[in-house]
């Protein structure tokens, strides 16, 4: 049967018609600070994983699960859209973001009111001439134009160093400019295997707003992934686990049809980006714990791996 | 139209596809690549004693017709760096800077025996003089070395003016020209230019290997320039109005091996006495000239000079370092002996590169192969989908093997440094390498959660991109060239276990 799992369907009208009446009370009184971030809390759900649709699909009944874009993006804001487009490789390897994921974010943040949305990844091997291929053959580029996006593309001069408050390994990063300057960060990574990690998912993904990711290499990389996030934490994460590639990533084949994928069909969404990272590593297969990313975030207190004590929505198409 | 402005307007087009094969975009360059070396002299010859094609044989067929038939016009109307000496004094003369050039003698000693040197070097195995003199090499040394660069960094500049207004473009990468390798090529830029400005054009009739070449068989061309003595009027227009300075009014005669066919002479001369027509049946045919003597004599001292040297070729330290720690060389040019052997240094490959990995060195082959270009790993790597300079290699140093051959050729051998390594010293993740291995030859084992690479040499093909990605210092994992070339073996993804199976249970595992 499809539906809400752990919710009624009438909990989550009333949770979201409530939810309605409090916003526009609040919008009519010219009070948005009425929304503190107390009562947002109580009402936006710690992870919100949805199943079986297409990444668009998906996409826009999570936020609604979430509580829409608004919660998110307020008008007249700048926001940067951070997928994963490491590898020149076509959306059916898995190893990027996929593009109609993009897009619908890109598209639901400027109906949100967004003035500008950015598109950026620094790609993992960044010669300008692997950063156009990876930036093409992903469908990232056309389909975030597609939706009016700025995308940005890969440079040396974008980047300026910032104190990591607390990091243990990491203690400045050489961050880009889009993601200093913006004012909401949305991370959206893709579920995949990875030779070094394990896995790659949201915390992991973040390596792509720093220039000096051989730093990580070196000096410990699951302790600086995890130590970044003391930094700046993005307001919104949304892992695409559409197409899972389960072996040979980060990058995958060349040829899709070598591609070891499973449909998992899924998306998940929450601001927590231990969590989120912990429920895609579910997904995968393996236990978070296992993760050594995830294992020190949690211990660094970033953010919450222990699912059980979550409030979690699901819900399958 | 007369034959000086069809010489103009010509050379002037040709000279600018020269640029846009060196310095324009991707696909341009492709293009021309397969249309305008072919009629160079160096490239066409070279191309059809070591990989014969039918393209750059019927260049060579056609530029020894032309030369045979209308003398050196080669040098005017094809030499990228005969018409960039044209443009120069053309530009100076504008300024008044030029003063008006008389005849002067041949230095016959000096071409003669260039030409032999470099000839003599060349059947020895050393391309070394053809890499500094040729000119069509030269020329594209040039246009890659300075021109393409500068060109980069404008675009550049202009994207971050660009940037204010949320216009945001890819930016171009510049090719890394080591400092040494950027001061030979803006020495002879020199060279060139002084010659050009005050002698015209002494570097084609003195230092041009090809020049002489075919100025012995301009000797004899079908068509020649003539002056008659008998209705001259002494006025020396045409004296002054010759770029080769080989046209010497007081005894009425054109050096034929020195004319560059440029056909100001003709222009110059207002009362029709200088005329462009079938050669007659001289009557000094067969007379022992002095200069050939010199010629014969030189290039028999010289060629045995070589004879004697030849077995301790090998010897000359230069030499002998490459010999044992050769530079990779780029995926198509079978050994590195066979590479140094057969590349002129044009610099081609070098622009074409996407990646830039190809950098052009100074002496890395040792002497025998000054400025030829090798895979530089500390500054890139060679991209798995790419076979552009196989492509573009006009004198088939780098020969077009195609992308699936290219995918399967080691170049190199990449060696894993244990010892320093960060994953085995410190027991910490890490795996930069592996990462962006494009064959699948490094792999890991996992021991507690931590991942340790390995390598599996029979599928590395030696690209260089787990070097470049290797944060520690000194790198370690570095890739040795293979000095012959191998085929690697193509790795085979397991079987997918079901795995494009769709997972449509409702179900979360949380």
């Amino acid at each position: 049967m499809a539906g809400e799992r752990k919710f009624k369907r009438r909990e989550i009208l009333s949770r979201g018609l409530s939810l309605g009446i409090v916003a526009g009370g609040a919008l009519i009184l010219g009070k948005p600070d009425f929304l503190s971030a107390k009562e947002k809390s109580a009402r936006i759900p710690d992870l919100v994983a949805v199943k079986n649709g297409e990444p668009d699909a998906m996409f826009k009944k999570a936020i609604e699960l979430m509580g829409g874009m608004e919660q998110f993006v307020k008008k007249g804001q700048t926001v940067v859209v951070k997928p994963n487009i490491g590898w020149p490789r076509v959306p059916e390897v898995g190893a990027n973001t996929n593009p109609l994921l993009v897009k619908t974010i890109v598209e639901s943040c400027y109906a949100a009111g967004a003035r500008r949305v950015y598109v950026f990844d620094n790609v993992v091997t960044p010669t300008p001439s692997n950063a156009r291929n990876c930036y093409q053959l992903s469908g990232i580029e056309n389909a975030a134009r597609a939706a009016r996006a700025i995308v940005v593309p890969v440079d040396n001069f974008s980047y300026r160093e910032v104190r990591i408050p607390g990091g243990k390994t990491l203690k400045t990063a050489d961050v880009h400019s889009l993601i200093l300057d913006c004012d909401v960060f949305i991370n959206v990574p893709v579920l995949k295997h990875h030779s070094s990690t394990h896995l790659t998912i949201a915390m992991k993904n973040l390596m792509g707003v720093v220039k000096n990711r051989m730093e990580y290499h070196l000096t410990g990389l699951d302790q600086c992934i995890a130590d970044f996030c003391l930094y700046r934490k993005p307001d919104l994460n949304v892992v695409d686990a559409y197409r899972v590639l389960m072996s040979h990533g980060p990058s995958g084949p060349g040829n899709p049809r070598s591609a070891d994928i499973q449909m998992k069909k899924t998306l998940l969404m929450s601001r927590d980006i231990v969590a989120i990272d912990a429920a895609a590593a579910k997904i995968f297969g393996r236990e978070p714990e296992s993760i050594g990313y995830i294992k020190i975030a949690h211990a660094q207190k970033i953010g919450n791996m222990n699912l059980r004590e979550l409030k979690i929505v699901t819900y399958a198409m | 139209m007369t034959l000086i402005k069809t010489r103009r307007i010509l050379s002037f087009a040709i000279f600018i596809l020269f640029v846009l094969l060196f310095a324009g975009a991707e696909k341009m360059s492709a293009v021309l690549s397969g249309i305008l070396p072919p009629l160079q002299f160096v490239p066409a010859l070279l191309r059809t004693l070591t990989e014969p094609d039918v393209v750059f044989l019927a260049g060579l067929a056609f530029i020894l017709l032309i030369t045979m038939l209308f003398g050196r016009v080669y040098c005017s109307f094809l030499c990228p760096l005969g018409t960039l000496q044209d443009l120069l004094i053309a530009g100076s003369k504008r300024l008044g800077l030029r003063p008006a050039p008389s005849y002067a003698k041949p230095l016959n000693a000096l071409r003669y025996g260039l030409l032999v040197l470099t000839v003599a070097t060349a059947l020895f195995g050393s391309l070394s003089l053809t890499c500094l003199l040729d000119p069509y090499s030269l020329a594209g040394r040039m246009l890659t070395h300075f021109l393409q660069p500068l060109a980069a960094h404008a675009y550049n500049l202009s994207i971050l003016a660009l940037k204010p207004f949320d216009l945001y473009l890819h930016p171009k990468q510049t090719t890394f020209i080591p400092l040494a390798v950027l001061a030979t090529t803006g020495g002879f830029v020199l060279l060139v230019s002084v010659l050009a400005l005050g002698h015209g054009r002494l570097y084609c009739n003195t230092i041009c290997p090809v020049g002489t070449l075919l100025g012995l068989l301009s000797r004899a061309s079908v068509f020649h320039l003539a002056l008659d003595p008998k209705a001259c009027l002494a006025c020396r227009r045409c004296e002054s109005a010759c770029k080769a300075a080989c046209l010497d009014p007081q005894t009425a005669t054109i050096d034929m091996s020195r004319c560059v066919g440029c056909f100001n002479c003709l222009d110059a001369c207002s009362s029709g006495v200088i005329r462009y027509q079938q050669r007659r049946r001289q009557p000094d045919t067969g007379r022992w000239s002095p200069s050939r003597r010199r010629f014969l004599l030189g290039g028999i001292a010289v060629a045995s000079g070589f004879w004697a040297l030849n077995a301790n070729l090998r010897e000359v330290p230069g030499v002998r370092e490459a010999g044992a720690n050769p530079p990779v060389t780029p995926p198509g040019s079978i050994s590195a002996q066979r590479f140094t052997q057969t590349c002129t240094a044009c610099s081609l490959c070098v622009s074409v590169c996407p990646t830039r990995v190809l950098t052009p060195t100074i002496a890395a082959f040792g002497i025998s192969g000054l400025l030829q270009p090798k895979m530089n790993y500390e500054k890139s790597y060679c991209d798995y989908e790419c076979d552009a300079c196989g492509r573009v290699c006009p004198t088939g140093a780098i020969l077009p093997i195609g992308l699936a051959e290219k995918k399967l050729t080691q170049i190199g051998e990449a060696e894993l440094l244990k010892d320093i390594c960060v994953v085995y010293v410190d027991d910490r993740n890490c795996g930069a390498c592996g990462e962006v291995c494009p064959t699948h030859a490094i792999h890991f084992t996992e021991k507690e959660t931590i991942l340790y690479p390995e390598i599996d040499h029979q599928y590395c093909i030696g690209c260089g991109a787990c070097q470049l990605a290797c944060p520690t210092t000194p790198r370690s994992i570095v890739v040795h060239a293979r000095g012959i070339h191998k085929k690697a073996r193509e790795y085979v993804h397991p079987e997918t276990s079901a795995g494009s199976g769709t997972t449509t249970g409702p179900d979360f595992p949380f």
